[in-house]
């Protein structure tokens, strides 16, 4: 059983079919078979050419943090403060997700940021509901 | 193509009036607008209402108020592009011929469902589940371009000053007070680099206009009527990987691109203009986005005042989104009859002088892999 299955038995995972954490953590784009682009999430026809032979691709593992904030007020089940970062992968696509960081301040445009899995806010139970996240890697 | 004026508009203040549904709102906005154009009701044929969480049949609803029923009414829904959204599709429902008088109203009280904080947003969208609002959306993009541009905070916050300058001669403003850069960076933060007074406020209003065919122009107008010179509105494309946060936006330019072609005119033609600046990142990319300055220049324009009243090319002279306010639905006919004010020279001490072209830009939605809902353009002249 993988790490992923394991927390679904407990905790309600968000989009699980957009994530892996085995081998390694990573994010799973839509890859277009006819003009081979990728695009996050996998769209039902292909935004650059219309083919609707469409398939799952894993991206890297790491990316490039274009753009971050950290959000001070947001909507009510989601604890502030949290981090937010837009994501540029190899591949060609900008991923948004929340950010896991102890140490906002350490933060930098540009940096080298990896995926994670761990709350991104709270269900109608008041529990955690766990997603993708980006971490940034040192 | 028909020609296509606008023969009257009419607003209510912007603030929060919980104690008025947007129907009482829009009721009042499109009285005065059927007032100011001097015609009798019964001449308009077709009404467009734009609204985002006004519920069911709005229009109908605030029409009735004052006897319009019978005619089509088409609510119309483009996030908080849906005002001018309405109003395209009252110009274009005139310049292919359909119909010749047509009532464009946008209605929104937004004070009865959320008290503060960000606009609900669907959590259907992915980056909407994961957190974003609105306001974190417009952070991520001003801590880019800061990057970028060598942008300051203090260049942001004088944004704000401006807009409240402004604000302040504006009588259906929701913030009238001038405030001070240090005033703009000590309230509170939002999502860094944006504090509160960098994002619009919570408000309700309503805002009309009346539009006819230049056929019956001649016969209906009571006022000076103001022609449409061009009017365009668009869908944001696909755009990842493209640089969505500190590029001018790739939808502002496409959008106003082909107003400007359909005008016969361009950025530098323009003596006012009534643009999107629901945060103050947004004047600076939007001005670059319509031709105003070059690409990472928003801030210089900024700077040497030349979007300031009295400068060349005026930016939100009402207070914009930041000041006069942005009840979304109707926020673009709030912009649409401010230009309709200073090209009759009815704007009073805010007023451009001899203004004789201005130009409106609304940006609905966050649609993250997307630049943008809606964009429309409209470009007004005498």
């Amino acid at each position: 059983m993988s790490e992923k299955e394991k927390a679904s038995d407990q905790t309600e995972i968000y989009k699980p079919e957009l994530f892996s954490t085995t081998p390694h953590p990573h994010l799973i784009a839509g890859r277009c078979k006819s003009c081979r682009k990728y695009t996050f999430p996998k769209y039902y026809a292909c935004p650059f050419c219309f083919s609707d032979d469409l398939e799952d691709s894993p991206l890297s593992p790491t990316g490039i943090l274009h753009s971050f904030t950290i959000v001070r007020r947001s909507f009510p089940a989601y604890p502030v403060p949290y981090g937010l970062g837009l994501v540029d992968f190899p591949e060609g696509v900008r991923v948004m997700a929340q950010i896991e960081t102890d140490k906002p301040e350490e933060l930098k445009l540009d940096m080298k940021m990896g995926i994670t899995v761990g709350p991104i806010r709270k269900g109608k139970d008041g529990k955690d509901i766990l997603s993708y996240k980006f971490r940034p890697l040192s | 193509m028909k020609d296509v004026y606008i023969l009257g508009v009419g607003t209510t203040a912007c603030g929060k009036f919980p104690e008025k549904g947007a129907h009482i709102l829009g009721r009042e906005a499109a009285w005065a607008a059927i007032k100011d154009a001097g015609i009798h009701p019964r001449k308009i044929e077709i009404a467009f209402c734009g609204h985002v969480y006004q519920g069911m049949g709005v229009g109908q609803r605030t029409l009735k108020e004052i006897g319009l029923v019978g005619q089509p009414t088409v609510n119309v829904e483009g996030a908080c592009g849906s005002g001018t959204l309405a109003f395209w599709e009252a110009w274009r429902t005139i310049a292919y011929g359909q119909y010749d008088v047509a009532l464009a109203l946008g209605v929104e009280n937004l004070s009865r469902i959320l008290s503060g904080g960000p606009l609900p947003l669907e959590e259907d969208d992915i980056e909407v589940f994961m957190g974003m609002g609105m306001p974190s959306l417009y952070a991520m993009r001003a801590k880019r371009y800061m990057e970028e541009y060598g942008v300051t905070a203090e260049q942001l916050a004088k944004v704000v000053v401006k807009s409240r300058k402004h604000a302040a001669l504006n009588p259906i403003a929701q913030f009238r007070k001038e405030t001070t850069i240090e005033g703009v960076l000590k309230s509170p933060m939002i999502a860094d680099p944006l504090t509160r007074d960098q994002c619009c406020p919570v408000g309700d209003a309503s805002a009309a206009a009346v539009l006819c065919s230049g056929e019956l122009v001649d016969k209906l107008a009571t006022k000076k009527p103001i022609k449409v010179l061009g009017c365009v509105a668009q869908s944001g494309k696909y755009t990842s990987p493209t640089k969505l946060t500190c590029d001018p936006s790739e939808n502002v330019s496409r959008t106003s691109g082909m107003a400007y072609e359909m005008a016969g005119l361009g950025p530098e033609d323009m003596d006012v203009a009534e643009i999107h600046d629901a945060f103050s990142i947004a004047e600076m990319i939007v001005c670059e986005a319509l031709g105003f300055c070059e690409k990472g220049a928003g801030a210089r324009l900024i700077d040497e005042e030349r979007t300031s009243l009295g400068g060349d090319i005026v930016v939100n002279p009402s207070g914009g989104l930041l000041s006069r306010g942005h009840p979304v639905g109707a926020t673009g006919l709030l912009q649409t009859a401010e230009i309709v004010w200073h090209l009759r020279g009815e704007a009073g001490k805010r007023q451009v002088e001899g203004a004789k072209v201005g130009i409106i830009e609304t940006m609905g939605g966050a649609q993250p892999a997307m630049d943008g809902v809606t964009c429309v353009v409209s470009i007004l002249g005498v």
